[in-house]
């Protein structure tokens, strides 16, 4: 309860901090809003050009590229500290002062950074959940709404995980490893559409390696009534567990890397 | 004597042609030195083209999808290339020299005004050399990977012989006014001292519309007319069009003067605003 206290303490803080120059924030917010909008302008005009693919029509699509946007940008929002400044703090020995304190060193480098300017993209992500949802009839019950909630939720975990293992790279070669985005920014381009459209090698990456599939669209699939694999209801509910399993096994490989932690600072 | 030309003034020559051949060689120079420096960055480049290629396959593995599904009139092939290129050539629209607006913002522009040079120019050279062999050395291999993947995934090559001069012709003037542009864009660092901004958008309507996110040939037929027009089609698309053979080679009495114009007002906007900079010129720190 009290590393909650203050990671929410510090995101309070940096909020704060980043309002101060309210122009500076604001052009940057708008220049979020005009990437992510041109991603969504893509998906847009990929759709009124093919109409759909396989059995999804273009509602299906718009949530799928939501769901995405929400969860990744929501990560990169409040997990900076891991997805942003990380490298630079290996870089410049500053892990270290992280190191002397008594805290965890993940909670530490959550507390150190945040990134506003993506509620811009978040703004995106929703505007093309709710486009897709009415466009597709969905009905919200309850039940779906909490399994919105949980995907997103797990989601989050598992990017988080992901962005891990560059950690991990990057505490072992002092470097930021361009090939680890290949996973976790490929990832997120990759499944903006629903994996079953893809050959079954990128099917087998995207479920068993880094599972967006089972944690963010099994359950999306469910919520628009077109089961992705064609199994049960209930297994939307598990799958996305997956994302916190992915989350732990790689806080795992992070502690033990950052046991062998040399510092390049001076 | 390479290094002695980029110190030597000789701003005072009487003899014309002399001087002349001495600034080109200056030139040539801070080229050749600036495409060695990209050329250190080399464990950059292999991770940036496993990246890149990845990113391709992706995209690839999309548009085969919506093909299976409803093909349309522009075939497949030209829109696997299109990408193939697209990712290649990423460097060349998207690589900022980071020590240009470092020295803008830091006042280490002033030993640049020492120089027996017009400051234009010399950035104009800079950004050129990084940005062409930025992209070769990406490019050459991931190309070379794109020709070996199966049919149906790989690139094709190009249309015919006379397609490929027209699209290295029109890389050329692409490259140009890519060049042009980012040279505008420094010049505004000079005027806001923020470049992150400016720099950001340009960047993002480049993404957009030279055809990086989707293709511009899969863009609506409707739009087809105006965003060929925009500056932003002249960098990658019309070269990638003349290649997959898009564009016929009667197009080129079209294109190529289109994208030429480009490239000279590009050209003369971002001239006439560094003059306008340099009158009233800041410098910054200490």
């Amino acid at each position: 309860m009290n590393t909650l206290h203050l990671y929410l303490r510090s995101m309070g803080i940096l909020m704060k901090s980043r309002l101060q120059y309210p122009a500076s924030f604001l052009m940057q917010t708008l220049a979020q809003l005009i990437m992510e909008g041109g991603e969504l302008l893509a998906v847009i005009l990929l759709i009124q050009r093919f109409e759909g693919v396989r059995q999804w029509v273009a509602g299906d699509l718009y949530f799928f590229f939501g769901i995405m946007s929400v969860t990744f940008y929501l990560t990169e929002c409040f997990g900076r500290g891991l997805t942003g400044t990380f490298p630079s703090m290996v870089r410049s020995g500053h892990l270290d002062t992280l190191l002397l304190r008594p805290r965890g060193v993940l909670t530490q480098v959550l507390c150190s950074d945040m990134d506003p300017r993506r509620i811009a993209c978040i703004a995106v992500g929703t505007t093309a959940l709710v486009m897709g949802s009415h466009m597709s009839h969905v009905v919200w019950t309850l039940p779906r709404v909490l399994l919105l909630m949980e995907a997103i939720l797990f989601g989050c975990m598992l990017i988080l995980g992901l962005f891990l293992i560059e950690a991990v790279f990057c505490i072992h070669s002092i470097k930021s490893v361009e090939l680890v985005n290949a996973i976790t920014y490929g990832g997120r381009s990759a499944c903006e559409y629903p994996v079953n459209i893809y050959p079954r090698t990128l099917q087998i990456l995207f479920t068993c390696l880094a599972p967006f599939a089972l944690v963010l669209q099994v359950p999306a699939s469910h919520i628009l009534g077109k089961p992705l694999f064609g199994w049960p209801e209930w297994t939307a509910f598990v799958t996305p567990l997956s994302g916190a399993a992915v989350f732990s096994l790689m806080y795992l490989l992070f502690r033990q890397a950052v046991g062998h932690y040399r510092s390049s600072g001076s | 004597m390479k290094r002695n030309s980029l110190t030597s003034p000789d701003k005072g020559n009487p003899s014309g042609r002399h001087a002349l051949r001495q600034h080109i060689s200056m030139y040539l120079s801070i080229f050749r030195l600036r495409g060695n420096m990209e050329l250190q960055y080399r464990g950059a480049m292999v991770g940036g083209i496993v990246c890149q290629t990845f990113f391709g396959l992706i995209l690839i593995a999309l548009y085969r999808a919506l093909y299976d599904t409803r093909p349309q009139t522009l075939p497949l092939q030209n829109v696997v290339t299109y990408v193939w290129l697209q990712q290649a050539f990423f460097r060349m629209l998207l690589a900022t020299d980071g020590d240009l607006s470092d020295k803008i913002l830091t006042g280490g522009i002033a030993y640049d005004l020492c120089r027996p040079a017009d400051l234009y120019s010399l950035y104009f050279v800079r950004i050129m050399a990084q940005k062409l062999t930025g992209s070769l050395m990406r490019g050459i291999p991931m190309m070379l990977i794109a020709f070996l993947l199966p049919k149906g995934w790989g690139a094709a090559p190009p249309a015919s012989l006379p397609h490929l001069f027209c699209a290295l012709f029109a890389l050329f003037l692409g490259l140009v006014c890519v060049c042009a542009l980012e040279n505008i864009t420094m010049g505004f660092t000079m005027l806001t001292l923020d470049p992150r901004g400016l720099q950001g958008m340009m960047h993002l309507l480049m993404m957009i519309f030279a055809g990086n996110i989707l293709p511009l040939t899969l863009f609506p037929d409707s739009w087809q007319k105006i965003i060929t027009c925009l500056p932003f089609a002249q960098m990658l698309d019309a070269p990638i069009r003349f290649y997959t053979g898009d564009y016929a080679l009667a197009d080129a009495g079209r294109i190529l003067p289109l994208q030429a114009l480009w490239a000279v007002l590009l050209i003369f906007s971002g001239r006439f605003l560094w003059k306008h900079n340099q009158k009233r010129l800041v410098l910054q720190g200490g």
